[in-house]
């Protein structure tokens, strides 16, 4: 799952950014909007995390630029004015969700996990699959009552996959998924993992979808 | 007792009032006297006259005879006996008639006990005042040319007086009757007169420190309307520094939560990390964070001490040594970023500051200086003698500030776009306080080579006993 996380702050910013790859997440760190925006043009985000008191080009400006352009990824804005009316200004500009500083990293991530499942239309944290069981908030996939352990990486496919049922994801779209800016994409990656994935969890789970990529179909 | 306007006024007028009254009693009643004594003199000559026409057997009748001169006086309206100007004692007028040669023809009998039966007589006709028997009287003598005979006429002299104070007792009478109705007029008339104050003063009680609008009594009187201006302006300049101290306060409170969620967050890093180097990177950030909290509150707490106003004592110092002991503390932090830091200019001048709080400054202008110079850049710190000034001036090579930018630099918790340096934006408006309270003057342009930032603090010179 990849996060956008835009924070001018050093500080806040690697300690939200250790927090959400604990989590699972795959995370980029821009620091000023102007950065922020090249990021959302050219990648495809699960989730945005936005501090609104940015240098260059405010919190608030890059999240009307974002929605003026009909990009609907959920936002989560953080911000140390807690004003009602800051708030609402924010929520306005289509913001999703609102956290102030100084908030609890267990709450940030809990709060973006369910914006991940309110977009994908979940409304349980569970996402549940044929026998497959699984719980993004404990990283853990349960066939019947069994415990299969994954690597962080078959996780986030699976978790890119199982999000977007009935829609092949590309390789490309799934390595955007693994990798943040400062990692390596390795070769033949995608196919690694996506095979160590059908040798836990079975073989029909994920099908190729040829010349496109793979799609777990819709249950 | 605390003073009173109304018994100050109350004070002034009455005493005025009665000075005044006292002046013209005085006046009056020496008037009347003068009246007095001229109409008494103008009728003992009447008598005289009348007294010489009489013949000897009249005369004779009359000398035994009193004349009560009140009777003559009161005539018709003896009746209407108005006792403030009646004259308590008979007023018995004693008279005698000579002849040619000097014989007395008649004379009231009085006169003999009196012992002045053979008073010499004044070669000239007129008035005269003489002591009789130890009383004062009053004497007119008459020289009739015509039958030759001297007439002489007597009146005790206090009869005079009593009449005189009677017409001063009725002047002033009146007078002391009013003048206690005036002093409850002018009373309630200065009670009626302060009445405004009294209203401003209920307004300004009910005034709540958090409305502050100004102070509208309605139509002031002219007299009153500065006060109540005056008033309006300390309202608006207390509800300005109160505004600005809430501005303040919440500006203060958002910059404390930044390095506070920075805490936090690393902390609860920390907490789940279960790679204990990475816990460790995350526990050395919560400390970070810790110090950028402390240097926060340590830089909000000057600026308040700085806000009071206080006057500091300050001596005569050179900003070229205080600039060394500037250059020393931060020299590690300059040798991280590889800046070369030079010292140059007039190592003598010296200005009036105080020592603690001209290390503060330089301090935050060389911290400044090296957070957003350039990697490998250069710091150049100069002293400068002008005519009556001191210059001091701090440029860096950095990638400098906006032009639109300049001019908010000093604003607090402002912090320029596009820096990725930790600050909380207080720096700069520190130095431009404490330039403030020497009374020097801040100039920020650009810095070396037109590149980066020059911050140019301007003192006056220290002209004491230098040279």
């Amino acid at each position: 799952m990849r996060v956008l996380l835009v924070e001018d702050d050093d500080l806040i910013g690697c300690g939200i950014e250790a927090g959400l790859r604990q989590a699972g997440f795959t995370v980029d760190w821009a620091r000023d909007g102007h950065k922020a925006s090249l990021a959302l043009d050219t990648t495809a985000y699960a989730l945005v995390v936005l501090d609104l008191g940015l240098p260059r080009v405010s919190g608030m400006d890059l999240l009307k630029r974002l929605r003026d352009a009909g990009k609907d990824v959920p936002v989560l804005v953080l911000t140390a004015r807690g004003t009602v009316v800051d708030r609402v200004g924010g929520l306005e500009a289509g913001a999703d969700d609102y956290l102030g500083k100084p908030f609890d990293l267990t709450e940030l991530i809990a709060r973006c996990r369910a914006l991940l499942r309110r977009a994908q239309g979940r409304s349980i944290e569970l996402i549940r699959y044929q026998d497959l069981t699984v719980n993004p908030a404990a990283q853990t996939v349960e066939i019947g009552n069994t415990r299969v352990p994954l690597t962080s990486r078959e996780w986030a496919i699976l978790m890119q996959l199982l999000t977007n049922q009935g829609i092949p994801q590309s390789r490309s779209r799934l390595e955007e998924s693994l990798y943040g800016w400062q990692e390596e994409i390795e070769s033949n990656a995608i196919e690694v993992h996506v095979s160590n994935l059908r040798k836990k969890l079975g073989a029909k789970l994920i099908r190729t979808v040829r010349n496109i990529g793979y799609v777990v179909e819709k249950a | 007792m605390p003073a009173s306007i109304r018994r100050r006024l109350m004070l002034l007028i009455l005493t005025s009032i009665v000075l005044i009254w006292g002046i013209a009693l005085i006046s009056s009643y020496l008037q009347a006297k003068r009246e007095v004594s001229e109409w008494e003199e103008a009728r003992l000559a009447e008598i005289a006259q009348i007294l010489a026409l009489l013949d000897q057997r009249n005369l004779t009748t009359l000398a035994n005879a009193r004349i009560d001169l009140r009777e003559e006086e009161q005539g018709g309206e003896a009746g209407a006996n108005d006792s403030d100007d009646d004259d308590a004692l008979p007023r018995d007028a004693l008279f005698q008639v000579r002849g040619a040669n000097g014989e007395v023809l008649a004379g009231s009998p009085r006169l003999r006990a009196l012992q002045a039966w053979d008073l010499p007589v004044p070669p000239a006709s007129g008035a005269q005042n003489m002591t009789l028997g130890g009383e004062a009287w009053h004497t007119f003598t008459l020289r009739d040319t015509a039958l030759g005979h001297t007439v002489r006429v007597f009146e005790p002299a206090n009869t005079r007086s009593d009449l005189v104070s009677g017409v001063a007792s009725r002047i002033a009478r009146p007078t002391l009757v009013a003048l206690p109705v005036l002093a409850l007029l002018v009373w309630f008339s200065i009670g009626w007169s302060l009445a405004p104050l009294k209203v401003l003063s209920g307004a300004i009680r009910a005034r709540d420190i958090n409305r502050l609008e100004p102070v509208d009594i309605g139509r002031a009187p002219t007299e009153v309307r500065p006060l109540v201006d005056a008033i309006n302006l300390v309202l608006s300049r207390l509800q300005h520094s109160i505004e600005r101290e809430r501005a303040f306060t919440a500006d203060a409170a958002h910059e404390l939560k930044t390095p506070l969620a920075a805490i936090k967050v690393q902390a609860q890093v920390a907490l789940a990390e279960p790679d204990a180097a990475l816990q460790r990177v995350a526990m050395e950030r919560v400390v970070q964070g810790v110090d950028r909290s402390a240097r926060l509150a340590e830089q909000l707490l000057l600026l308040a001490r700085l806000d009071v106003h206080e006057k500091l004592s300050t001596a005569p110092l050179k900003p070229a040594a205080v600039a060394k002991d500037a250059l020393l503390a931060n020299e590690r932090n300059a040798q991280q970023k590889n800046i070369h830091v030079t010292l140059t200019g007039d190592m003598r001048a010296e200005i009036n500051a105080e020592p603690v709080l001209m290390g503060i400054l330089l301090d935050n202008l060389l911290d400044n200086a090296i957070k957003y110079g350039r990697r490998g850049g250069s710091i150049e710190v100069a002293v400068r003698r002008e005519v009556g000034r001191v210059q001091l001036t701090v440029r860096d090579d950095g990638p400098g500030v906006a032009p639109g930018d300049l001019a908010r630099l000093t604003n607090r918790f402002f912090r320029a776009t596009g820096n990725q340096a930790t600050g909380s934006g207080l720096g700069l408006s520190i130095v431009a306080r404490i330039a403030e309270h020497f009374g020097a003057s801040l100039h920020l342009g650009s810095g070396i080579g037109e590149q980066g930032l020059a911050v140019a603090v301007s003192f006056p010179a220290y002209t004491g006993d230098e040279d």
